[in-house]
């Protein structure tokens, strides 16, 4: 049995008795997950270096702004309706184009976002209008701030530098574009709601006979069975929600600009109903578009006739 | 065992005796928050003092208010550039009582190519995109043509033969069944040509009266062979 300590042992003895220094001094553990006992890296940039011939980091914000600045447009673009789909007829050669019509409408530059304050260059545009009672006190006083009505629509359009930020307030009408020059169209595709797998990722289905019974659009097996893992793998696709999303088609050609109605007719087809919202910018496919607009100050924009006979009345 | 370790190294319960009680150099912080915030209760008679109303700024003109039917707009346009003098749009008007209607036999002569001709069975009016569907059999095997009315390959279109009761239907294809089917036009075209032919020359350059059989239009003027 070996001999027990007193009890008077378990407290320490007075600080005089025993100074701190006299303890012993226990490793400090200062890492967070795990500890080592080499020495930290003081050096750990001298590979990294500008001299050594590799690549710089492009992990920071400006360096992704370089990254973007060969798509990113030199100006912003615009918000539209889509009207629906007719066609044009050359009387020359007789070739039949299907175009689309859209129509702008009362379509204002509202805010910018600049590299300063937000990291990024854009404009804010704004469509439409909706009566103050329908708007946030927040979003009115947005609007009453930059000094433009309420919009129905609001949206972002990035551009490349400062000189692409329009004037806040000035009016955009179809003629920011030119006839022949070619968009980017972005909008919300029409809504299927919730579709089957034939529909909506066109599998084949399964045979109408030979016994089949009630799986004739059945998407059939979703995985292998066990060796396989016996599990459905990720993104397997299935039936589900399709439609509604965004869908941007790239180098649509302006067919016509009409000033006097607003319209823009644009070759072919783009996605979403009648009635939806279209976002239309200079096409990131082909050169940009030499217009005077570029430079911050918007041309000046034919208005609608009706403010015109208002205002002279 | 233990018993024999505490033997051996009877001083090893100070060292959890040390580790735990705190070092007297280490002080120990009690953090204490600070109260930035605190709730404090409104006053019960507080004055209410209204919200400052913000000003909302008047609409732009706008090109919707003015121009309601932009398809309509384009349409319009497209139709006073490709039919100046309004015949083909006559000819399908349904305003018209001598409009061609389904059941007729059409004549469609082209720019670049053969005239062709057959029963119509369909109209699809959508304006300047406004067509119809033609058909006939040729070395005995049924063809169907789609015509756009305004296209500027089409220069004229004429209606060989009316239907002798109105169809009572839009879409006549029923008569792709064997039981309806016409068959080839060809020689009732033929006929009607000749008799044009006959007309033309004894008119000889005169006006070019309404003809005998139930009113046979030209659409164009334009030089028949």
């Amino acid at each position: 049995m070996a001999p027990k300590l007193p009890p008077s042992c378990a407290t320490l003895p007075s600080t005089f008795l025993l100074p701190s220094s006299f303890l012993p001094i226990t490793a400090k553990r200062g890492i967070k997950y795990g500890w080592t006992t080499a020495n930290p890296r003081s050096k750990h940039g001298r590979f990294n270096q500008q001299t050594a011939g590799l690549p710089q980091l492009s992990q920071s914000p400006a360096a992704a702004l370089e990254r973007k600045a060969k798509t990113l447009p030199l100006r912003t673009g615009v918000l539209a309706i889509k009207k629906g789909m007719s066609a044009l007829y050359d009387p020359e050669t007789g070739i039949r184009t299907p175009c689309t019509i859209v129509q702008l409408d009362r379509v204002q530059v509202v805010a910018h976002k600049t590299r300063e304050q937000h990291g990024y260059f854009a404009v804010q545009m704004g469509a439409g209008w909706k009566h103050q009672s329908n708007v946030t006190r927040a979003l009115l006083g947005h609007f009453t701030g930059q000094g433009v009505s309420p919009k129905r629509f609001v949206t972002e359009f990035r551009v490349k530098d400062e000189s692409g930020l329009a004037k806040i307030g000035s009016l955009i009408g179809p003629e920011w574009f030119s006839e022949g020059q070619f968009v980017d169209t972005r909008s919300n595709c029409r809504g299927m709601g919730f579709e089957g797998g034939m529909k909506r990722h066109g599998f084949k289905g399964q045979g109408a006979s030979h016994g089949n019974s009630l799986a004739h659009r059945l998407m059939g097996s979703s995985g292998p069975s066990q060796g396989g893992g016996s599990r459905v793998h990720p993104g397997k696709r299935m039936p589900g929600n399709m439609g509604g999303q965004q869908v941007t088609v790239q180098a649509v050609k302006v067919l016509k600009v009409d000033a006097e109605n607003g319209i823009l007719v644009l070759n072919g087809c783009i996605a979403g109903p009648k009635g939806c919202v279209v976002k239309i910018a200079d096409s990131i496919k082909k050169p940009w578009p030499n217009v005077p607009g570029i430079v911050g100050e918007v041309p000046r924009m034919k208005t609608a006739p009706t403010l015109k006979k208002a205002v002279a009345a | 065992m233990a018993s024999t370790s505490l033997s051996f190294r009877p001083l090893s319960c100070w060292t959890s005796l040390l580790r735990k009680s705190p070092s007297p150099l280490q002080k120990t912080i009690v953090s204490s928050r600070a109260l930035t915030t605190y709730y404090k209760p409104k006053p019960i008679d507080a004055p209410f003092v209204p919200k400052k109303k913000i000003k909302a700024f008047p609409p732009p003109s706008s090109f919707r208010a003015h121009c309601k039917e932009p398809i309509q707009a384009v349409v319009t346009s497209q139709i006073a550039l490709l039919d100046p003098t309004g015949d083909r749009t006559t000819l399908f008007s349904k305003a018209n009582p001598e409009a061609a209607h389904v059941g007729d036999i059409l004549l469609v002569r082209l720019k670049n190519g053969d005239p062709f001709a057959g029963v119509c069975i369909n109209i699809r009016r959508r304006g300047v995109d406004s067509g119809i569907l033609l058909r006939n059999e040729l070395t005995r095997v049924g063809v169907e043509m789609w015509f756009k009315i305004y296209s500027p390959n089409v220069e004229g279109i004429e209606v060989v033969q009316r239907r002798e009761k109105r169809a009572r239907r839009a879409r006549l294809t029923y008569m792709r069944k064997p039981k309806h089917d016409m068959g080839s036009v060809q020689n009732i075209v033929l006929a009607y040509q000749r008799s044009r032919g006959a007309l033309r020359g004894a008119a000889a350059g005169g006006a070019v009266g309404h003809e005998n059989k139930g009113g046979k239009r030209k659409v164009k003027a334009k030089g028949k062979r």
